[in-house]
């Protein structure tokens, strides 16, 4: 902070103050308004009129600086001169220089499909990882996260390749990094992000690039001068699109009606031991005891409502006593209002030899579900010496990361265990409370046997997740002549994830938990990657450019895991909550740890051929050596070729009027993919107590220990290959008025890493990971850019179809890795996308005894019950009859951003689709059938089939239809929306006070409308946490809705200031 | 610096190979990170102790239950398969939980949720065979490359283990669906054809041979968990009843019989229980012993697959009511003047419909098993105290009884105390084989070879130790079992009596399979007992046209018909088994 002490010594000797005017224009010639125009370093400032005009006030040797949106910015030396004319060149919506493959490339130069990402356009969210909002900003990327702070991003580029983890390769400032949280990273500290959409662009990274390459730079650093600070902060209030009390039972007597017509309708006594008798009920004065009914033979009391209890024999948590509700709404008592605040701060300048900037954020992010928050810290330090030819420093973050209350992830398992199933699987009737105050359930016959959601969230609300982490990397750079540069980077991820958690009792539920547990675990990991470069760029002969890179990169990464657990502790006050014998029942104290090891070995190599700026030919090849793989298939060669035309360069083209630019691009090369767990080359053996060990001498105590195939190796483990041809054109046409991009794409990945199941006759080790899928994607991703000098507009849209082409050779199909509560809705088959929804087909409701007979013969089928289509018109409805009923790719994803200026006002806007794809509404199962005694839809009363109803949205209320909820397409639902992701006002204060040198006011708005017919709570759903024994196979599972935490509402208002 | 600027190819050149070769300076950087962490592997194992080790783990794998891998549908007890799809038992609880159950006990077997549940049948028995057979081929490497590691007496005892496990492996198999494929440690090829089910059966008989020649009369290590010559004799005279091969059973059985080391338990309580004391005691031929308290920190071990089958949530154990006691069974246990059962002489046996509570009765003549077996309200239950409608978690849809012969004594130590509700976990044995069982098969071969006088002796037999004690008040320890007619008991009048005669074969046969019933009641036998004597159709469509009445959720079931002899072959079993295209396993016919 000893940086701030010195803003007061900001001002350096300025020379003598004149008056500069000019004009500024477009390379046409026409003029440009609203440029502003600077004094660097101080305070004077003007836009240009209509005529491009310009006056201002300029120490005679400083520097004026100019900048327009869509224009590229520009700097010139005064020197004196009272007139200045400027000519803005436009720059393309896309940067006109990029960082792809360690070395930096000029945008035009580009053969491959490349998109720089619109960091403006990034930064109006509040989120905590600049990927969440990447699929609005970059055509051909989908983003999948949960509203929940911090929560993951599965960020996916053209596609899905593999059926196991499909995560892009993150380039941190050169260090590759591959993971689906980058919440670490302060998203105002990049300056750039660029995603590497084909093989021929990313294929230098060959290794590990198939799934396409996202890189971020950090590198900002201060000018020459003195220290000057940026000062960032912004706060907000948020709260959920849509909660479940917008459209299930919130009235106790309105869910006794739906029970009761259940009942009645399947000629069935309806239970009495809650509301009182079917014919007269009402709210109960107590659900708990309900052992209030009349005395049986044997002097016992028979289920029924208590309505006089001796409150005063409440023990807890023997003798509990809770009260009815007349309506408790369990959505409201759980989520309410978020709060959000971002504050950054970073103070950069430089020397002659020297720049430096240290930045400082905190970000603090409570959720909208009770006792749920992110916190983050982080600090950055980036320099660099240029001594000479040398240069050399550093690039490194500090992080420290804190998640409270247990939800960062995306819903794993029976989703019914969190917080958000919790909230549908507690009827109305159940109170928040008891009558002392601890948390009730509905423990009694009839009430489901759930948690209260709210005592979930209590319990976890000392849960903490922490991510602490060092990272960075170090270089040295030679640059021997202006042609010639060797560099020597040294790149590191270092960190501690740990999570401490606590379960308490639960003695008011219907199934009670009478023992509390502490579990924590921890995670150290280090990665580290040595890269070295050289590069070398020259004209040969006039037109005749190359340059070329030659590379050599280690990478090794490191973990161990340690986890430990210990029941019945004595005092389970949040300061007695660690892992020691007296503390509770040492008996149950237990504790593992594992670990894994990797490391890759690389050499590659770049030429690039350009003649006259028409022609370009890219060559890269790229050889690497993987630990994961058998020892005779560990090296990999990945080559690419990228060519491109520049036409609009070609002296044919020449003041043709309408095209300013246009390239014809075309690009082929092959990427790899090891992303599997290390040492799977090899058989491998364990086992534990509870699954190997037994007690062979009959101790009933004692067991002995057992071994087990764990998992069966493959020693011809290989490299999966992705091969990727793009076909792509840039074009612009009236001098800027419009920019095109457009790709078109396929990529095929052979010899796919998968662990296909094998027969149950080959026991229960895991299966080993072998080479023979096939998977294929096509598509097309496109964006317009449209600027003038007050509106900038871009449109991206993509389009991908996915298609698995094989899969073990022999087998055409295997399920999806989640069964929810009535199986399992997924299937992989050949021909199809991955992922895609299956079950039988759902043709309506049987309209009587005659539909019924005439149907094909249906197990359970009966008036108002679902028909399902007899598919293979065997003459009965029978599982032979499933078949692909849905899938949960959308057919096209478009995003559209938008900037409007006015004087010094601006407004901004984001929107963002997703047509086409469906979503398997699996809370069906639920708030549709009652699985559970679960409360249910508001609608269930007024639109289930009745004789009179026979086109009604739900089948007969009916208890004994077991059979209606089979999977099926009744519980595919159409995921199309449209979001308004994101509005921004703001105001640039144009004269600032003090010390400010300028300042920038907003006020911003997330998800302010969403135009969807989904029915369920919010179609954008995160992707599973689901794990196999290859490792993460969440693509396997998508679209599949089993309550995630919904997506948030928020306002905020921010201001930006420079000083 | 001027000379590198002049040469940058050469300063390249050299910078690079500085930097891989300090790269490769350590030439195994990818070889040392290519190893498994945290594992074993075979080498490690390849000794006696990796062999005994396989072996525990073919043993463990008699319960494979949901906290192994496996679901419910798995358990050891077969309760799923054998007993809530007979006329025993109800699923139990309530209708929406675990509804592959109901699937299952409706017959509607050809049901995703029924296949999901058929597959980790499938799964749990072939896991036990694979590991059986890992044993036997570990034990054959280390005898082969470490000569003397192993003794010739140890190696024939792992052997012979391994062999009665895959045996009974196999058996689970055969019995759910008698086509089965069979594998032997040699095999290599996992998608083989399924045999026929009389195939199978000879297959398996020839295991059971093979493990009577290579094992010694009493266990191993004098471990009583093990495996023995008798146990594997025993087991001989059980496969060969179920394939109806009377003359051998007879044979194999009668030497059990007469040589062997077995005894009835002298009463029916120390069967089913959780006193360390009578825990293997001389009626265990084979048991699953399941353990409490080891240090496991879920308690997988403590029978994880019967967790469920406990009074629900009024009761000390808190859930989950599975596994009910049907109106019919607990009928079955009235008993006539003579203390034969009822349904031997009156056609109105399962005439009651209601609550069969203590006070209902109070003045009614009764087996005292029923009280060892279901738990009844009013009636001490064990000495948890008396059972209460309270503790039942939907009466109107599984009734009012709750499973009883797999809970612990409160007084025995024998509950868990980790893991999800750890009231529901216990110690107790789960019986595979015992001696009871055997005497009645032996007594029905009897039956079947005409020698009456000797099926009356066993069947009296059975009959003599049940009359022994009953369920006394349970409010200490030494009056959890009294004698029968011991004055404290005021729930009941119970009454065993000894047939006088078996006036004839069919008289017999009938009478054996009462005792059978009664016996066996709730543990996972009587739905395959109903299979193999060909009389399932007939009893089970009757107990369904009556209990339907009873427990509406019935009327959902299917008619049991000529398809149900067999369960349906997993159909993600048939297509894993595809080679070329083509499906190895053939599913059971009608299915």
């Amino acid at each position: 902070m000893g940086a701030l002490l010195l803003l007061g010594v900001a001002g350096t000797a300025l020379g003598q103050e004149i008056t500069v005017s000019g004009t500024v224009t477009a390379p046409t010639g026409a003029p440009l308004r609203e440029v502003r125009v600077r004094v660097e370093g101080g305070e004077a400032r003007a836009l240009t009129d209509a005529n491009g005009r310009y006056t201002i006030q300029a120490p005679t040797n400083g520097t004026l600086s100019f900048s327009l949106l869509g224009r590229r910015a520009m700097q010139v030396a005064v020197d004196g001169r009272t007139t200045i004319d400027v000519t803005m060149e436009a720059v393309a919506y896309l940067a006109d220089v990029v960082v792809t493959a360690y070395v930096e490339q000029r945008r035009a130069d580009v053969t491959g499909a490349v998109s720089s990402v619109n960091l403006d356009a990034t930064s109006r969210q509040t989120t905590a990882s600049v990927l969440q909002r990447l699929d609005a900003s970059v055509a051909g990327v989908t983003v999948n996260n949960s509203g929940s702070p911090g929560s993951r991003s599965t960020v996916r580029i053209r596609g899905i390749s593999s059926f196991q983890n499909n995560d892009p390769l993150y380039i941190v400032d050169g260090t590759p990094v591959q993971e689906s949280y980058v919440n670490w990273l302060n998203p105002n500290d990049i300056t750039s992000v660029q995603v590497l959409k084909d093989a021929s662009a990313a294929s230098i990274y060959g290794a590990r690039a198939s799934n396409g390459v996202v890189l971020i730079e950090t590198t900002k650093r201060g000018a020459r001068g003195a220290p000057r600070a940026t000062f960032r902060a912004r706060t907000g209030i948020s709260s959920p699109v849509k909660g479940y009390d917008d459209f299930l039972i919130l009235n106790s007597m309105d869910y006794f009606e739906v029970v009761k017509r259940s009942y009645e309708n399947a000629g069935l006594p309806v239970p009495t031991n809650i509301y009182g008798s079917a014919s007269s009920p009402a709210v109960p004065e107590y659900i708990w005891p309900n052992n209030c009914g009349p005395l049986d033979e044997d002097g016992e009391p028979t289920p029924g409502p208590c309505s006089s209890l001796d409150e005063s024999s409440y023990t807890f948590p023997n003798n509990l006593i809770m009260p009815g509700s007349a309506g408790t709404n369990w959505w409201d008592a759980v989520f309410g209002t978020g709060y959000v605040g971002d504050y950054h701060l970073d103070v950069s300048g430089g020397g002659d030899d020297n720049s430096y900037l240290v930045s400082f954020n905190y970000f603090d992010q409570k959720g909208t579900a009770a006792w749920n928050s992110f916190k983050r810290g982080g600090a950055r330090v980036n320099t660099v010496f240029k001594p000479g030819k040398l240069s050399f420093g550093e690039n490194i973050a500090i992080s420290v990361a804190r998640s409270f209350g247990g939800y960062p992830d995306d819903p794993d398992g029976f989703a019914e265990d969190g917080i958000i199933g919790k909230n549908i699987l507690m009827q109305p009737v159940v109170p928040v409370y008891d009558v002392r105050g601890n948390f009730a359930s509905g423990k009694a016959v009839g009430l489901g046997n759930q948690t209260n959601p709210l005592k979930e969230a209590w319990a976890d609300k000392d849960d903490v997740a922490k991510n602490d982490r060092v990272f960075g990397n170090a270089f040295v750079a030679l640059e021997v002549n202006p042609d010639f540069q060797l560099q020597s980077k040294f790149g590191f991820n270092l960190g501690i994830t740990s999570f401490t958690g606590f379960s308490p009792i639960y003695p008011e539920n219907s199934e009670p938990t009478l023992t509390n547990a502490v579990t924590e675990n921890s995670n150290r990991f280090t990665d580290w990657t040595w890269s070295n470069t050289l590069t070398y760029r020259r004209q040969l002969i006039e037109n005749h450019n190359v340059s070329f890179l030659l590379g050599q990169e280690a990478n090794r990464i490191t973990s161990r895991f340690i986890d430990a657990a210990m029941n019945n502790f004595i005092n389970t006050d949040i300061n007695s909550r660690y892992l020691q014998d007296a503390l509770g029942d040492a008996a149950t104290k237990n504790v593992n740890s594992s670990g894994g090891r990797s490391a890759l070995l690389s050499f590659f190599g770049k030429a690039d051929y350009n003649y006259a700026d028409r022609y370009l030919l890219s060559l890269t090849v790229r050889r690497d050596g993987s630990s994961n793989l058998g020892p005779s298939h560990r090296w990999g060669t990945f080559p690419a070729v990228g060519l491109g035309w520049r036409m609009s360069n070609e002296p044919f083209m020449r003041d043709n009027g309408i095209f300013s630019d246009l390239m014809l691009r075309f690009g082929w090369g092959i990427t790899g993919n090891q992303l599997i767990p290390s040492g799977r080359i090899v058989n491998q053996f364990g086992g534990s107590r509870g699954d190997t060990y037994y007690d062979i001498g009959g101790t009933n105590t004692d067991i002995l220990a057992g071994f087990r195939l764990t998992s069966l190796g493959n020693a011809d483990l290989k490299w999966e290959e992705n091969r990727s041809v793009n076909f792509g054109a840039d074009f612009t046409i009236f001098d800027g008025l419009l920019e095109f991009v457009i790709d078109l794409y396929q990529r095929e990945t052979n010899n796919l890493l998968f662990d296909p199941p094998l027969p149950g006759t080959a026991g229960v080790a895991a299966s080993p990971i072998v080479n023979v899928g096939k998977m294929q994607n096509r598509g097309i991703d496109f964006s317009i850019g449209h600027r003038t000098d007050v509106w900038s507009v871009t449109f991206n849209g993509s389009h991908y179809r996915n298609k698995i082409v094989q899969i073990d050779g022999v087998q055409d199909f295997f399920y999806g890795p989640i069964a929810t509560r009535f199986g399992n809705q997924v299937i992989n088959q050949v021909g199809h996308p991955i992922g895609s929804f299956y079950g039988l087909v759902a043709d309506g409701m049987f309209r009587d005894a005659a539909d019924v007979a005439a149907h094909a013969d249906q197990d359970g089928a009966a008036p108002g019950r679902i028909k399902f289509r007899d598919v293979n018109g065997d003459g009965a409805v029978t599982l032979a009859d499933r078949t692909i009923i849905g899938s949960p790719h959308p057919d096209f994803t478009a995003g559209l951003d938008a900037t409007y200026r006015w004087r010094d006002f601006d407004v901004s806007a984001t929107l963002f689709g997703t047509f086409g794809n469906e979503i398997f509404d699996a809370q069906k199962e639920y708030y549709v059938f009652r699985n559970f005694s679960t409360n249910v839809r508001s609608d269930l009363l007024t639109d289930s089939w009745t004789p009179d109803n026979p086109n009604a949205k739900y089948p007969r209320l009916d208890v004994n239809d077991n059979f209606s909820r089979v999977i099926s397409s009744y519980y595919i639902e159409d995921g199309s929306y449209i979001r308004l992701r994101n509005v921004q006002v703001a105001y640039n204060v144009p004269r600032s006070f003090g010390l400010l040198q300028s300042a920038r006011v907003y006020v911003q708005a997330e998800n302010l409308f969403t135009i969807t017919d989904y029915p369920g709570l919010d179609p954008a759903l995160p992707a599973a946490n689901v794990f196999g024994p290859a490792g993460d196979i969440r693509d396997q599972y998508r679209g599949v809705d089993r309550g995630s935490y919904p997506s948030s509402r928020t306002i905020s208002f921010g201001v930006v200031t420079n000083f | 610096m001027k000379s590198l600027s002049r040469n940058p190819m050469i300063f390249g050149t050299a910078f690079l190979l500085i930097a891989g070769v300090a790269l490769y300076g350590c030439q195994d950087f990818l070889e040392r990170a290519s190893a498994p962490q945290g594992t074993l592997d075979e080498g490690t194992l390849a000794n006696r102790t990796g062999v005994e080790g396989t072996l525990i783990a073919a043993y463990r794998s008699l319960d494979w239950n949901t906290g192994v891998g496996g679901a419910w549908g798995s358990a050891a007890s077969n309760w799923v398969w054998g007993s809530a799809t007979s006329d025993d038992a109800y699923k139990g609880s309530e209708a929406s939980d675990q509804p592959p159950i109901n699937d299952i006990e409706a017959y509607q077997w050809a049901t995703a949720d029924a296949e999901s549940y058929l597959n980790d049948k499938w799964r749990g028995s072939y896991e036990g065979v694979v590991r059986s057979n890992a044993t036997i081929r570990l034990l054959k490497r280390v005898r082969a490359e470490i000569p003397g590691e192993i003794s010739d007496a140890d190696a024939r005892g792992i052997e012979g283990e391994a062999l009665f496990l895959r045996a009974h492996y196999h058996f689970e198999a055969w019995r759910m669906w008698g086509n089965i494929p069979y594998y032997r440690e040699e095999d290599t090829d996992y998608r083989k054809a399924n045999l026929q089910s009389a195939a199978a059966l000879d297959e398996i008989l020839a295991d059971l041979d093979s493990a009577i020649s290579l094992l010694e009369p009493g266990p191993r290590n004098g471990q009583v968990g093990r495996a023995t010559e008798w146990a594997a004799k025993a087991y001989k005279g059980r496969v060969e009843v179920y394939a109806g091969r009377w003359a051998d059973a007879l044979t194999t059985l009668r030497d059990v019989e007469a040589n062997g080391p077995y005894e009835l338990e002298p009463s029916y309580d120390r069967v089913w229980t959780g006193f360390d004391e009578w825990a293997n005691g001389p009626e265990t031929i084979f048991a699953f012993q399941a353990s409490s308290n080891d240090g496991e920190p879920s308690g997988n071990n403590a029978n994880y697959g019967e967790r469920l089958n406990f009074p629900h949530s009024g009761s000390p154990f808190g859930c989950c009511g599975f596994h009910q006691p049907s109106q019919n069974l607990v009928n079955f246990f009235a008993v006539d003047a003579a203390g034969l059962p009822l349904a031997i002489t009156d056609a109105g046996w399962n005439a009651r419909n209601t609550n069969l509570s203590a006070s209902a009765s109070a003045a009614l003549a009764l087996d005292p098993r029923l009280d060892w077996t279901v738990g009844r309200d009013g009636v001490p239950y064990k000495d948890w105290g008396l059972h209460q409608p309270g503790w039942i978690r939907s009466p109107a849809y599984g009734g009012p009884y709750s499973p009883k012969k797999n809970i612990h004594e409160k007084a025995s130590g024998a509950e868990s105390s980790v893991g999800w509700v750890p009231t529901q976990l216990n110690s107790v044995n789960i019986h595979l084989f015992r001696y009871a069982d055997l005497l009645l098969m032996l007594a029905e071969a009897e039956v079947e070879a005409g020698t009456l006088p000797n099926a009356l002796a066993l069947v009296n037999r059975v009959r003599a130790r049940a009359a022994v004690r009953a369920q006394g008040p349970g409010t200490a320890r030494a009056n959890i079992a009294v004698p029968i007619n011991d004055p404290s008991i005021t729930w009941a009048v119970y009454r065993v009596g000894q047939y006088p005669a078996f006036p004839t074969q069919a008289y017999a046969r009938t009478a054996v399979r009462y005792e059978r019933r009664l016996e066996l009641a709730m543990e996972g036998q009587r739905f395959f007992d109903l299979k193999r004597w060909q009389i399932a159709d007939q009893v089970l469509n009757e107990y369904v046209a009556i209990e339907k009445t009873r427990r509406p959720y019935l009327t959902a079931a299917q008619t049991f018909a000529a398809r149900h002899y067999l369960y349906p072959i997993p159909a993600i079993q048939i297509e894993l088994s595809k080679v070329d295209g083509q499906e190895r396993l053939t599913q059971n016919t009608g299915w």
